[in-house]
């Protein structure tokens, strides 16, 4: 069971996110990962099935395969961080400097970029729903034109 | 206005901030809310109260009425809208088509609402973009309030003698809605349960009226993955409200959609580590405190949270921290931004 480098993020400097990732690799790879039933299925894969038979509908339209929270990909809480113990002022000084520029130089082209995102996925989600009203008037009429003739 | 609404907390600490400031202020509803605990006045009744000296504050969570928008054109306060954002509509699809509907239209009308107002203020920055996406120029960020006075409410004993010994007990506070993302607390909680702490609860304390389907979806998956100790509290008083959080030990958001995130700060109020999903204002509200999962690996997560029980140094650390951040959000620190923002409205 592998997880993802960026999976957590701790943004509290007094606690080390990389030792609390490697202590939580740690306890995954000591666990049984047994079935959890005859047809193998994980609970995830359960969740899913349930979800599509008894709320039907997706939770974003499945043809706009983009979803709100992937708009914004602004790292508000990423910072440039390395932990030595010698050093530590002169460390943290450039840490700072490194960090200041970065959310002056990058930071408001990405917002600009969220921005983007979340507007290019509201026409998406608009037109979906046009394109599925649309279809809805046509088979209408259709069935309305099959009974007049 | 409703009983044990965020929003509606936030309109009274708000008015209670002003009174304290030395300024007049009174609410205006369009309902009468039931068992709510400040004074309220009905909207008919504001005639008598209103003047161009004053300030209108508008607290937006979802649409507002034909009948309001139309009072909103003729009365003559400079009026400022104060965002709490609205939950986007797909999330609603084949649960609630009528709230699905509503919260369209709300957010439609926030583009009228910029032409009637003088100033646009979100509760976090995040809802001032979503303002700044529709057009609105003069936007600020007015934090909640968090009144600790609020929470000075004996716990309800039934709860705290029912869940406070054994546990550890993780605990969700919010309406069912599927922008929480209670599958994936029950999922989290699967996995937690099987490998890591057998004697686990899940309490997910809030209300879930108009959520039927969510709800039985919810159950049934409880059901299908045979994973006790998840209790759906439904709507809880103030009391049972404060039991919860008093016998919880690690406070778990999954959710996809907050304006804010009211249950963060009193988790922070309460001393549990929070361990939240980072989307929407949870990271903004959470600042530099908490830990914030960037993606949803269930069993990851189990462990962290596993970790945070049992590592006590950790948790000290980590709520530490939270007490930090909580303070930002005191009364005393919301005052002086607040003063600063009515001092630069245009006359």
């Amino acid at each position: 069971m592998t997880v993802s480098k960026g999976w957590l993020d701790i943004p509290d400097e007094q606690v080390d996110t990389e030792k609390i990732m490697q202590r939580v690799r740690a306890r995954l790879a000591s666990r049984d990962i047994a079935p959890l039933d005859e047809e193998d299925k994980t609970p995830e894969a359960i969740a899913s099935a349930l979800w599509r038979a008894m709320i039907g509908s997706s939770i974003d339209n499945q043809d706009v395969p983009i979803q709100g929270r992937d708009c914004d990909v602004v790292p508000r809480n990423y910072v440039i961080d390395w932990r030595v113990p010698i050093l530590g002022p002169i460390h943290a000084a450039i840490r700072r400097v490194i960090n200041a520029e970065i959310r002056r130089y990058v930071l408001p082209s990405l917002r600009k970029q969220s921005y983007l995102n979340r507007q290019v996925l509201r026409v998406l989600n608009d037109l979906f729903e046009e394109n599925e009203r649309l279809h809805q008037e046509i088979r209408k009429l259709r069935e309305d034109q099959g009974e007049e003739s | 206005m409703a009983y044990g609404d965020a929003a509606s907390n936030q309109v009274l600490s708000l008015q209670r901030l002003l009174r304290d400031m030395g300024y007049g202020s009174e609410v205006f509803c369009e309902e009468q809310p039931f068992l709510f605990e400040g004074n309220t006045r009905s909207i008919t009744q504001h005639a008598r109260h209103a003047s161009p000296e004053n300030v209108l504050l508008l607290h937006f969570t979802m649409e507002y009425s034909n009948e309001v928008m139309s009072w909103l054109r003729r009365v003559p306060e400079r009026k400022v809208l104060i965002y709490h954002n609205i939950t986007p509509h797909t999330y609603f699809a084949g649960i609630n088509g009528p709230l699905a509907e509503a919260a369209k239209r709300g957010r439609r009308q926030l583009s009228q609402l910029r032409d009637l107002t003088a100033a646009g203020w979100g509760v976090s920055a995040f809802n001032c973009q979503e303002l700044e996406e529709h057009g609105w120029t003069n936007l600020d960020v007015l934090p909640i309030i968090f009144d600790p006075k609020r929470y000075a409410v004996r716990p309800d004993r039934t709860i705290l003698s029912r869940y406070e010994a054994d546990g550890p007990n993780i605990l969700f506070v919010g309406r069912v809605a599927p922008n929480k993302c209670f599958e994936d607390l029950v999922l989290t909680f699967f996995y937690l349960k099987r490998w890591i702490r057998p004697d686990a609860r899940l309490l997910l304390v809030g209300a879930h009226g108009g959520m039927e389907p969510y709800v039985a979806f919810l159950e049934r998956l409880v059901d299908k993955l045979h994973v006790p100790d998840v209790t759906f509290t439904g709507h809880v008083s103030n009391a049972e409200l404060m039991a919860y959080y008093r016998c919880s030990h690690v406070y778990l958001s999954m959710s996809e959609h907050e304006g804010f995130g009211v249950p963060l700060l009193e988790s922070m109020h309460f001393e549990l580590p929070i361990v939240a999903y980072a989307a929407a204002a949870i990271p903004e509200t959470l600042g530099e405190c908490g830990a914030l999962i960037n993606e949803k690996d269930y069993p990851a997560i189990a462990e962290l949270i596993g970790l945070l029980i049992e590592d006590e140094g950790l948790r000290d650390t980590m709520l530490a921290g939270q007490r930090r951040r909580l303070e930002s959000f005191l009364p005393k620190s919301v005052e002086g931004r607040l003063e600063e923002l009515l001092n630069a409205l245009p006359p």
